[in-house]
């Protein structure tokens, strides 16, 4: 078969992958607003307190409790995994204390998040006896995020090249005063667009909620410490124990919520790294 | 300037957490698996099939083999996938089509896995059933599910890799006359090989540590098998299903499959490791 | 003049780690100690076993209603991780679906049984079977029977569903109807009611047992040893397979939780919630 047969084919063959894939993905996204949206989008509904035993209930307090779960978190993880981050790349002497907790931290990555659910649980809810609070969650959170925003941040931040950083430092600039005003900045839509992944995560995560949140809460949480119910949870409880005759209409609608969400935050932070790159004048691969 | 040793006390302080924070977790998992592995012993737990909690048997050796059959059964679907996908998306995918899969790769990334797992569970497990005369639970449909799950990861990483290679790389191949085929397979494949095979094991630990998706379509039964039908259970599974409830001991053998879990981690990282360095040689 | 060494002087990153991150874990442990204080004023935590959750919201509910001001907060976890948390006083009200264990019974709880919740054998609704002795129960679940041929019912293999090992509703099962012998070990293990009545009902062959109130077009109730399974029945006892759904408290429990429980025993909402079929009670 001479070669250009086979480039022939191979081109088929990658085309059916390409297509396959987007049939996946289309499949995917249409089966969830197919069955999602409409209940998705009514009012009774995302802004609707839910029911133990009637049908009818809304989700309104899981998407304030996931978004103010979310916000919480990334409050805790991003300034001490930026930092830690800058010292590890910046400052501490590259070895092997340096190693080995960058290999601590790839483990850890993919340690099953009930692990870290029931972590929370110990330490937060019971030996620091908050309870059951948006906060536990929040934490045990930012620690399942710990891994990934942290090597992220590194990465982006040892991205930056290191011409910048001698020419700050030529110039006269400080250490510290180079890394705020010349690496950072550059970093900084790396970084921005390494929070989408963890952001999505903690929306969607539920074993870690299920110990450290709440289950079945219906007001909405106000202070840190209030007891909540973020959606992804909800929707396991939901379809787990079906007490109410209209779970399947609840579960699907909070997944098309879920997927809407998601899709906006993308989008947002998106949006926000090139806004941010065009601000301080970066020239930044998109 | 006492400014800058300030900060530079709080950078510290901050890698301390961190590093406080993973120590934590550590130590929180083999304290919790410490009473499964000396009164329940080392053989009861990790050598043997025998899962009876309420007559003392421990063994967990038929989910680590459901963990490891999902697990290769997810990549041996999503790994072509995503790495088809993502040499489709470098090489020839028209601009519009390449943005829409990339996007919605991105979007598959964010759904969560309760999600996956309640479609897998109304539309994947059923359809096995018909398919097979079975209960549609098992092996095959875990491996789905895993596999839709790895997509985004694999697809991702491997877009990375191949966006940082130079262009040079296939100009001069073009330039010497090679077909695009011929471009992929003897250029652009082998240089971007280890950046593949780290997504890949990247992919492979997602799989590995999967909780909720895979323990709505396994069935969650506590027999060894290598069937692709038949109800069986993963190390995660069996942690979601029984964690609630579970005290004592049964509690800390299942704080041991954590352990395992996590020890299966370390040794893929290391593989990665040793795989990328040998490149920097 | 001596220049005093200050932390700051130390070279190496990794030294100054050595000393900031003991006092940083003192600092956090510290903080984190000295967390917010459970004893708001008005509410009272609840939470423990699934099963009995969304019970106890619905009285929760009410008892919101008829007192205002009060708040009650109903989670789930599941029993062992209720009574746990009851131990270490986080939590008010522990509800379990299980007995203490020997482990757990210090004499420091105090044990409100607050309905009886009667277990059901089901059936796929393609299935033809009405009635099953206890023999044969026992039989298919360990593994003895395994075509439905056997029971009187046409030639197909049969799929045993049952919950998780751990499950209050397991233990009895196992305890009562299979005298604590095996499951076989191809069972399909599910976390709650409304997994094994997902499961039984979209599995064709498929045999199960859930809480009586969560049967429904689903899946189909069969007698067990010729007795139906009722409110009635379990009540007054010709039906074996039944048990008690608590609520555990500390010895001093604040006024405002045993007003609850109060409640909850009451005949007022004791009728309500056999209205709503949802697990039958019996008086206590």
């Amino acid at each position: 078969m001479d070669a250009r047969k086979r480039d022939r084919i191979a081109t088929i063959v990658f085309w059916g992958i390409g297509l396959v894939t987007l049939g996946i993905l289309a499949f995917i996204i249409i089966e969830i607003f197919g069955r999602g949206l409409i209940t998705a989008l009514s009012p009774s509904f995302f802004s609707g307190k839910p029911e133990a035993k009637q049908v009818g209930g809304g989700i309104g307090p899981m998407i304030v409790s996931s978004l103010y779960l979310a916000a919480l978190s990334m409050l805790i993880a991003l300034p001490v995994s930026i930092g830690a981050a800058i010292h590890m790349a910046e400052y501490a002497r590259e070895g092997r204390f340096n190693n080995f907790i960058r290999f601590c931290l790839d483990s850890l990555a993919t340690l099953p998040s009930i692990v870290f659910g029931i972590f929370g649980l110990t330490l937060f809810v019971i030996t620091f006896r908050w309870s059951y609070c948006l906060l536990a969650g929040a934490f045990t959170l930012a620690l399942l995020n710990l891994p990934i925003l942290l090597r992220g941040a590194e990465e982006s931040i040892k991205l930056v090249p290191q011409t910048y950083r001698e020419a700050s430092m030529s110039l006269g600039a400080s250490r510290w005063t180079t890394i705020k005003r010349v690496v950072l900045p550059s970093a900084m839509p790396g970084i921005i667009t390494g929070t989408v992944l963890p952001v999505g995560r903690i929306m969607g995560e539920s074993a870690v909620v299920i110990f450290t949140t709440g289950l079945f809460i219906r007001t909405i949480p106000l202070s840190p410490f209030d007891p909540a119910a973020p959606l992804a949870g909800y929707i396991w409880y939901a379809q787990t124990e079906a007490t109410v005759l209209d779970y399947r209409k609840i579960v699907n609608g909070g997944a098309a919520i879920l997927l809407i969400l998601v899709f906006l935050i993308n989008f947002a932070a998106r949006r926000f790294a090139r806004f941010y790159a065009k601000r301080k004048q970066l020239e930044v691969k998109f | 300037m006492a400014r800058e040793r300030y900060i530079k006390l709080l950078l510290v302080a901050c890698a301390s957490l961190s590093f406080l924070a993973i120590l934590l977790i550590f130590i929180f998992i083999f304290k919790e698996s410490m009473p499964a592995i000396t009164k329940a012993g080392f053989g009861n737990l990790f050598l043997s099939t025998q899962w009876n909690p309420d007559q003392g048997h421990y063994g967990m050796l038929a989910f680590l083999n459901g963990t490891i059959l999902t697990t290769l059964g997810g990549l041996i679907i999503g790994a072509p996938l995503g790495i088809g996908t993502a040499i489709f998306l470098d090489q020839m995918a028209p601009k519009k089509m390449g943005t829409l899969i990339r996007r919605g790769v991105e979007l598959l990334a964010g759904i969560p896995s309760v999600v996956i797992g309640w479609f897998g569970l109304t539309i994947l497990v059923p359809f096995v059933a018909r398919l097979t005369n079975s209960s549609g639970y098992g092996i095959a449909a875990a491996s789905i599910v895993l596999a839709v799950m790895v997509l985004p990861t694999i697809t991702a990483l491997t877009t990375e890799t191949l966006r940082s290679l130079p262009p040079e790389l296939r100009e001069a191949s073009l330039a010497m006359g090679a077909t695009r085929w011929q471009s992929i397979r003897s250029v652009l494949l082998p240089a971007a090989r280890e950046g593949i095979l780290v997504a890949v094991i990247l992919g492979m630990g997602r799989a590995m540590g999967e909780t909720m998706a895979v323990q709505m379509v396994i069935g969650n039964s506590r027999q060894l098998t290598f069937s692709l039908t038949k109800g069986t259970g993963t190390l995660t599974s069996r942690m979601v299903t029984d964690m609630g409830e579970a005290t004592g001991v049964f509690r800390s053998a299942l704080f041991a499959q954590a352990l395992v879990l996590l020890v299966l981690a370390m040794l893929l990282i290391i593989v990665i490791r040793v795989v990328t360095r040998k490149r920097k040689a | 003049m001596k220049r005093t060494r200050t932390l700051f002087d130390l070279r190496s990153s990794a030294s100054r780690l050595k000393i900031i991150f003991p006092l940083v874990t003192l600092l956090v442990f510290s903080v984190g100690l000295a967390g917010c204080s459970l004893q708001r004023s008005g509410v009272i935590r609840v939470a423990g076993s699934t099963t009995v959750l969304p019970l106890a919201q619905e009285g929760a509910d009410c008892f919101m209603d008829m007192r205002n001001g009060t708040n009650i907060l109903v989670q789930g976890g599941g029993s062992s991780v209720g009574i746990s948390q009851l131990k270490e006083r986080i939590i008010d009200i522990a509800m379990s679906s299980r007995e203490l264990t020997a482990d757990e019974n210090d004499g420091n709880i105090i044990d409100n049984r607050i309905a009886l919740d009667v277990i059901a054998l089901v059936v796929n609704p393609g299935l033809k079977i009405e009635n099953l002795s206890k023999q044969e129960v026992k039989d298919i679940l360990t593994g003895n029977i395994r075509n439905w041929s056997e029971v009187g019912g046409e030639d197909a293999a049969i799929v045993v569903v049952v919950r998780d090992s751990a499950s209050g509703t397991r233990q009895m099962f196992d305890q009562i109807a299979l005298d604590k012998e095996q499951t076989i070990s191809s069972a399909i293990e599910c976390n709650s009611n409304g997994i094994v009545r997902e499961t039984v009902g979209s599995t064709p062959d498929s045999i199960g047992y859930v809480s009586l109130g969560y049967v429904n077009s689903l899946i189909r109730a069969i007698s067990y040893d010729g007795v139906v399974p009722s409110e009635q029945s379990g009540k007054d006892g010709s039906y074996p397979l039944s048990r008690y759904l608590h609520m555990f408290t500390g010895l001093n429990p604040k006024q405002m939780a045993q007003d609850f429980i109060a409640y909850v025993l009451s005949p007022d909402f004791q009728s309500q919630v056999v209205a709503q079929d949802y697990i039958p009670i019996s008086e206590n």
